[in-house]
């Protein structure tokens, strides 16, 4: 028996035939993981707010997937998802965004949404150039890497993202790349299942921007340089800084349980409404 | 034997892109001849009876266009953490 459709596309709204993206480019991968993520976990796409922002990566959810997607203003996203969370706390809320967007514009969010401890998956594509304006160096760049606003070579430093957001105080942080999308669903099933603030840094590959920069230059140069150059996390806490130098670390930083904002929230609301309620007696 | 399912019209070219061509361990994608609506050229399957069912073309796929369909008599799929760095 062949199938006329994918599968997948019961999650998808009918009247988008095809994604956004650019050929070979690394977010209908990470798309397709939280689909897939969804699907094994058995979920209603009623169940779920999408949030995204501005940037390539924020066409994953908004117009594409077929449940409600709210598309904000650049670097916002998270601060949208905290009011859609506080607001609808029985609704899973999703954030799906870039580097540019949640680490940029709107890294404070990104920080303080972990801090808060607030109930959102995070999904943060990473691919390490702002894409979609024209490859102008971001603030996830490789230091060296040379780009149209870097033509000496970027002499900054890099974000590295899931270290920082675990630092910050989130309950389950997890980083992979498009070439670990099976890792990659897993993480993000145990990201929607944690009751708290998770984060799941998908590392891209943006072939054209980043591809151009990087001389790597094809989706596929990119993934096998993923491949040759991912450590897993239990690995690199036994090596030395030296030998990790310009390798990606993949794998899970955080998975703790601890108080989270929506559930105290929830449950102050309770208290201050029964000792009303009491006054009303008395 | 598994079924691989390509939607022609999702594809966004084996030149362009090649990402099912790259994680196949059996090496069975090439271009077809063929141009899709948007004027792409979307993989075709060499021997289909090589398949071994790992479903790597269908994760990978950016596109959603793969679906590899599995009969009961085929190993697991690729152990996850085969290719974790």
């Amino acid at each position: 028996m062949s199938v006329s459709e994918h599968p997948l596309r019961k999650y998808t709204r009918r009247h988008i035939t095809r994604t956004t993206t650019c050929p070979g480019c690394g977010i209908g991968t990470v798309s397709q993981a939280i689909l897939r993520a969804i699907d094994e976990l058995g979920l209603d796409m009623d169940d779920f707010v999408f949030v995204s922002g501005i940037g390539c990566s924020a066409w994953i959810p908004s117009p594409f997937y077929a449940a409600d997607t709210l598309h904000t203003t650049h670097g916002r996203p998270i601060a949208f998802a905290t009011g859609v969370k506080l607001g609808l706390p029985d609704k899973n809320v999703m954030v799906v965004s870039g580097d540019g967007d949640l680490t940029a514009i709107g890294g404070n969010h990104l920080i303080h949404a972990a801090r808060r401890n607030v109930d959102l998956t995070v999904v943060l594509v990473n691919n390490g150039i702002y894409g979609m304006t024209g490859g102008q160096t971001a603030p996830t760049t490789p230091r060296g890497l040379t780009t149209i606003t870097s033509p000496y070579g970027t002499m900054e430093h890099h974000f590295d993202i899931a270290p920082m957001v675990a630092a910050a105080g989130a309950s389950f942080v997890a980083r992979w790349t498009t070439y670990h999308p099976r890792q990659m669903t897993r993480s993000i099933k145990k990201g929607i299942q944690k009751k708290g603030f998770a984060l799941i840094e998908a590392v891209s590959q943006c072939p054209v921007q980043y591809g151009k920069a990087s001389k790597l230059g094809s989706a596929v140069r990119i993934l096998e340089y993923f491949k040759e150059n991912s450590v897993r996390i239990d690995k690199a806490r036994a090596m030395e800084a030296e030998a990790l130098a310009g390798k990606i670390i993949v794998g899970e930083w955080v998975d703790i349980a601890k108080a989270e904002l929506t559930q105290e929230w929830t449950e102050l609301r309770r208290k201050l409404r029964e000792e009303s309620e009491c006054h009303k007696l008395i | 034997m598994s079924k691989v399912n390509i939607f022609r019209q999702s594809c966004k070219g084996v030149d362009d892109c090649g990402i099912c061509k790259f994680v196949c361990p059996q090496d069975l994608f090439q271009a077809c001849q063929e141009m899709n609506a948007a004027g792409y050229f979307p993989p075709e399957i060499k021997d289909e009876s090589q398949c071994t069912g790992c479903r790597n073309c269908m994760v990978y796929c950016p596109d959603f266009a793969i679906w590899v369909e599995k009969t009961d008599d085929q190993p697991a799929e690729e152990d996850e953490d085969k290719n974790a760095g």
